[in-house]
């Protein structure tokens, strides 16, 4: 078994004559918490999107747990163990927050159409667990007391957790979350850090998160790599990331390195 | 007032009381539309109310079971009407299946309800000899159970075979591709009597055979009620009806609880989001696709053995978009409101417009004078072209018009697509 998890090599992605991800390498190691930072537009989220297969590669290979997954199908590589949040949340606002849970149970769950149709035993057992397994999920994210409650009616906090519950309902070995902490006081924050640490130690899941919350990032992420223009301009660890005058520029524009020095 | 009507002791009086006055009145006159409409009213509030159980089973039990289909034997025509209200209630459940829960706007849905009903129209009648050897057809009245089952396996194909180009597109462009597909199968039911005669073209197919029903006429025998075969099919059909609609409605249920269920709402709500938790696209819709066929299916064989007859013509895009009116007016991925758009659609259609056709014909051969004082109107001068019966359509539209505008969710809304709703708004 490889050592990194994710190996993405020289991935270049168009629309029509952007480049917004342009010639991306970045391997992550297991257990690692790996962040992607990058001012607005750099195309962190349609990395994100090329890596679960949403958007297909115009070049370039993604490597997931040893395996070729470029231009497979999203719920292919869902399966195989990948599993993301959304930037702009994107639950499934009618159904209950237990039953958001319970559908990434889908491919965990092996209830053929005859069996719900019998409701034979099969069915009565998967059901039980994936139900049992999805009230774990949504206690360890300390939202079991509002598992009847339709998702859209959760508070904003309550619902970036629920898709984190959700996202660990497919059992990944790769989480990837689009900035988990958006829209998060500071205290929210904190609490999503602890929980953020806490997936990788207690369930060893590799998480690779983009983020703008710059505190976060640099107290949990043990690599960083930035992005500007579609492009990978630094990758290390967040001392390097933090000094490097490259990344102030691509925040705050030319020549604004020397200014901040 | 208010509070006596939350009073579910109050409530439950009310309801018994009334299901008994109407389904008596109905026995009287089995003629009256206006009984008739009050029983089921009763039947719909027993369903709809806060009441116990019990007392619900017992209402729709001794309404559907007993008091129907005595006033039946007086006026066969609810007969009629309870299989017609029975067949398309079962579509609008399987079409429920598509667009309800799995959100795919399906317009050419009576193209499964024609490959059920050709299916046994073919093999149930002298048709197949025309291209199979042995001569052994039409297949005795029996084989109908089997021909059920092979409708259901054959629909539901047809349901692979058309969703599998269509299903890669999504919202209008479904709409419109299912449409023409769905055509295409009316097509060929006109077209395919000649280079070998499969439907026998528009002339269709008829005599179909029925099942045999010699022990359903045993059975009422034996409680001392003597019937002719004349009058015994409208009942068995009216019974085999009631019977389907149930497992269809069971079926519908336990998928709604399923995997497969929260697959397509999670698909309806959002595909992008339901790929990345793992649910694969198309072959989750081609599920949908063919359930929701494999019922049109069944029916479709139901409806040649009691019509007896099959043709082209009763499988037009008018059907398709008739069972997609049921779904909407009833309320989108309800099972109940499925129903109950069904039930209103088809009583509206070849009940009601009917009757208030005759009522105003009447009304004009009895040269009727209509005196308001400052309004004089004689019913003799009206044009016939005013018949309700002739705006059949327009009347749909108006209904579906005002159901948009004032209850989008539907008549009896499901919880989850009310969420939806509630969210846009």
């Amino acid at each position: 078994m490889s050592e990194a998890i994710l190996e993405v090599n020289e991935v270049t992605k168009t629309f029509g004559g952007l480049v917004a991800v342009n010639q991306v390498t970045m391997h992550v190691e297991r257990r690692r918490i790996f962040a992607v930072i990058g001012p607005n537009g750099a195309g962190k989220t349609t990395f994100f999107n090329l890596v679960t297969g949403i958007y297909k590669p115009d070049t370039g290979s993604i490597v997931f747990d040893g395996e070729a997954i470029t231009g497979r199908d999203p719920a292919v590589i869902a399966a195989k163990g990948m599993a993301r949040t959304f930037q702009n949340i994107r639950l499934f606002g009618s159904m209950s927050a237990l039953e958001n849970v319970m559908v990434a149970r889908h491919v965990h769950t092996k209830t053929s159409y005859a069996d719900a149709l019998l409701h034979t035993p099969r069915y009565h057992r998967e059901e039980q667990r994936a139900r049992d397994r999805a009230m774990e999920l949504l206690a360890y994210m300390q939202l079991d007391h509002r598992a009847q409650e339709l998702a859209k009616n959760l508070p904003y906090g309550e619902q970036r957790r629920l898709e984190i519950a959700r996202a660990l309902a497919l059992e990944p070995k790769l989480l990837l979350l689009d900035e988990p902490a958006a829209g998060m006081n500071p205290q929210e924050t904190e609490d999503l850090q602890r929980r953020i640490v806490g997936i990788r130690d207690d369930l060893g899941i590799t998480i690779v998160l983009i983020e703008h919350d710059m505190k976060l990032v640099m107290s949990i992420s043990e690599r960083i790599a930035v992005l500007d223009y579609g492009k990978k301009i630094l990758e290390g660890t967040p001392e390097e990331v933090q000094n490097d005058p490259r990344v102030i520029e691509a925040y705050l524009g030319p020549g604004a390195a020397e200014g901040v020095q | 007032m208010k509070k006596l009507l939350q009073n579910s002791a109050f409530l439950s009086l009310l309801i018994a009381l009334s299901a008994i006055i109407f389904g008596y009145w109905l026995l009287q006159n089995p003629r009256s539309t206006l009984a008739f409409l009050l029983t089921l009213g009763a039947l719909l509030a027993a369903f709809m109310l806060d009441i116990p159980r019990w007392l619900k089973v017992l209402v729709g039990g001794a309404i559907l079971l007993l008091v129907v289909p005595m006033a039946g034997f007086k006026n066969s025509f609810l007969f009629e009407l309870g299989v017609q209200t029975g067949i398309y209630a079962a579509m609008a459940l399987g079409l429920n299946v598509v667009v309800g829960l799995a959100g795919l706007l399906d317009l050419g849905y009576a193209a499964f309800f024609a490959v059920g009903a050709y299916t046994w129209a073919i093999f149930g009648s002298k048709q197949a000899n025309q291209f199979m050897p042995w001569h052994i057809f039409p297949l005795p009245g029996a084989y109908f159970y089997l021909f059920m089952l092979v409708a259901v396996v054959m629909a539901a194909l047809t349901g692979v075979v058309i969703g599998s180009p269509a299903l890669r597109l999504r919202g209008d462009y479904l709409a419109i591709v299912t449409l023409g597909l769905g055509e295409m199968v009316r097509v060929l039911a006109n077209n395919l009597d000649h280079p070998v005669n499969l439907t026998n073209g528009p002339q269709g197919i008829t005599p179909i055979q029925r099942p045999p029903i010699d022990w359903f006429i045993g059975l009422f025998d034996r409680f001392g009620i003597h019937m002719s075969r004349a009058e015994a099919y409208p009942l068995f059909f009216y019974f085999l009806v009631l019977v389907i609609i149930g497992i269809v409605t069971l079926v519908n249920i336990r998928l709604d609880r399923s995997r497969f269920g929260r697959a397509w709402i999670a698909i309806r709500e959002d595909e992008v989001a339901a790929r990345a938790m793992g649910i694969p696209l198309l072959p989750t819709k081609l599920l949908a696709f063919a359930t929701g066929a494999s019922f049109s299916g069944a029916m479709g064989a139901l409806f040649a053995a009691k019509q007896l007859y099959v043709s082209p013509e009763s499988f037009t895009l008018i059907q398709s978009i008739m069972i997609l009116v049921m779904v909407i007016l009833g309320g989108m991925g309800s099972i109940p409101g499925a129903i109950l758009g069904a039930a209103t659609v088809t009583i509206l259609n070849v009940d009601l417009l009917k009757t208030a056709s005759d009522y105003l014909n009447d009304l004009r051969n009895a040269g009727f004078v209509l005196d308001l004082g400052i309004f004089k109107y004689n019913f003799a001068n009206l044009p016939n072209q005013l018949e309700p019966a002739k705006y059949e359509r327009m009347v749909f539209g108006l209904i579906m018009i005002l159901m948009m505008i004032y209850r989008p969710e539907g008549i009896i809304p499901e919880r989850r697509h009310l969420a939806e709703m509630k969210e846009k708004a």
